[in-house]
């Protein structure tokens, strides 16, 4: 692996902190997107901003999964897929034959819609990745793991609980285990696919408020289906309808006075 | 005397309101979302009537010196105040349940806040009629057709407000400021000349006192008219126009 490649895409968060966040973190430049033969997104244009949370938004199908998963180059994945244009992390494409994936993708942590804990315990789950890459001295281990659940609001919960299994855990729980898991590896990105819609109440409060503090520290991309949710949690907005991106703009801008009918029609629920 | 207008609904009988509830709106998905918020705009219209009709038996009762208006204007307000508190009481329903977004959202903040100035415009009415049944009760004089031109503009502002509103006439909702600024001085100057008649006829003091207090209740319902033109603004183009000194239109 290529060291010197990776650390100039993933800068770390010391470096990070002396200088002010960049306003194009992400920068999605006329970006195609195709599964097969079927175009999933017509020429994407966007620019992410730092350190702030930003939250795609539209109905089934439009294509915001997909671009969400082309951030750390999930898509490749799929069979028969391709792309056109760029999408450029602090400056550099993502897609650089340079680039190591891997990297890439440890520097842009991912949460799902359903959580997904391994089987193993709370512990374990947090340093999986760290004992992968040969990491095995306990001090860091433990470091880690009290860092990562702090991170994810889940420390006084789960502290004496440690070494139980993770699939004890209660939903939210399992949720913001996966968020300490994707912290743990210091990304500077994390992608949220619907965190919350299988969570009750309670627990999606608990994870919002939790994305409100990560993002003191992490830039946050997020799906949700829940307008209200992208309201409460997001500094910007993203409307996409059938693969093409409608508006983007300063989430009160977009919940009070959208700019496009679409828009307009879709988050009021005029939509068809 | 007139009919009630809970039993006849005469007031509501106003043709341009009619045909513009049945207008073709976008629909809502959610069909009980619709029904709501048309409800809530019925309801805000209704009530607007009544403010309306209450501001023309308040002049009749004035200029007419019949107190049977008088007394009506102060009964009926009942109702109006009832009107609010249920439209408070939706307004807020709607939010719970629909949590209404971008224009749907701006509609019913503009429509809770549009029955709260119609409230206060017929508070002023019933003030008003307080005062015409002291005129009424005292003898005439002349000055009192000197308030015809103030009662005019402030009747012709609040009708225009609620037919902006109704209308979603963004034009209409801007020329608030300028006809409130002419009502301002329309107030000041009669109430300099109301001053200097006193001092010329002592006796009527009381008279003129009470002329002064309803010019300076008319000048607050323009004030609320210019309010309910600047919610609507904010309702149809999510502009504040609030606290400008000038608004083009």
């Amino acid at each position: 692996m290529d060291q010197s490649n990776t650390a100039s895409v993933s800068s770390s968060n010391s470096v990070s902190e002396s200088i002010p966040p960049r306003a194009d973190f992400f920068k999605v430049c006329d970006f195609n997107f195709y599964y097969g033969k079927k175009q999933a997104l017509y020429h994407v244009n966007m620019e992410i901003p730092a350190r702030q949370v930003t939250a795609f938004i539209g109905p089934s199908g439009c294509g915001k999964s997909t671009l969400l998963r082309n951030f750390n180059r999930m898509n490749e994945l799929i069979d028969g897929i391709r792309h056109e244009g760029d999408i450029l992390l602090n400056g550099r494409s993502i897609f650089d034959k340079t680039i190591e994936v891997i990297a890439l993708r440890r520097s842009i942590g991912m949460v799902f819609q359903k959580s997904n804990p391994f089987p193993k315990s709370i512990y374990e789950n947090i340093v999986y990745s760290m004992r992968i890459a040969g990491v095995n001295t306990k001090s860091v281990l433990d470091e880690t793991v009290e860092r990562s659940l702090r991170g994810a609001a889940l420390w006084d919960e789960a502290k004496d609980r440690l070494h139980d299994s993770a699939l004890g855990l209660s939903g939210g729980q399992m949720q913001r285990l996966c968020i300490a898991r994707a912290i743990a590896n210091r990304p500077e990105v994390l992608l949220m696919d619907e965190p919350c819609s299988a969570l009750d109440p309670i627990a999606t409060a608990k994870v919002e408020d939790l994305i409100h503090e990560l993002k003191k520290e992490f830039t946050i991309v997020i799906v949700t289906h829940n307008m209200q949710q992208a309201t409460r949690c997001s500094d910007k907005t993203a409307f996409f309808y059938l693969g093409k991106l409608i508006e983007f703009d300063v989430t009160q801008k977009i919940f009070s006075n959208p700019a496009e009918k679409q828009t307009e029609d879709y988050i009021t629920g005029r939509f068809g | 005397m007139p009919t009630h207008i809970l039993t006849s609904f005469e007031a509501f009988s106003n043709a341009g309101f009619r045909a513009k509830l049945q207008a073709p709106m976008p629909t809502h998905i959610l069909t009980s979302f619709e029904e709501s918020l048309s409800a809530l705009r019925n309801d805000a219209l209704m009530m607007a009537s009544l403010t309306e009709r209450n501001l023309v038996n308040t002049r009749k009762g004035l200029f007419e010196r019949d107190e049977d208006w008088c007394n009506t204007v102060i009964a009926d307000d009942e109702e109006i105040d009832t009107l609010e508190v249920q439209i408070d009481r939706e307004g807020i329903n709607v939010m719970l349940r629909f949590h209404p977004m971008a224009s749907d959202m701006r509609n019913v903040i503009a429509t809770m806040k549009l029955s709260v100035n119609l409230e206060r415009i017929a508070d002023q009415a019933v003030n008003i009629a307080r005062r015409g049944r002291k005129l009424i009760a005292r003898p005439e004089v002349g000055e009192i057709a000197q308030l015809q031109p103030i009662f005019q503009t402030a009747e012709s502002m609040v009708r225009d407000a609620v037919r902006a509103f109704a209308d979603h006439d963004v034009a209409l909702s801007r020329s608030f400021k300028d006809r409130d600024r002419e009502l301002d001085e329309l107030n000041r100057t009669f109430a300099e000349r109301m001053t200097d008649r006193m001092s010329e006829q002592v006796e009527n003091i009381p008279t003129y006192m009470d002329l002064i207090f309803i010019s300076r209740f008319l000048e607050r319902i323009g004030d609320q008219a210019k309010n309910i033109g600047e919610d609507t603004v904010y309702a149809i183009s999510a502009e504040e126009i609030r606290h400008t000194s000038r608004v083009a239109g």
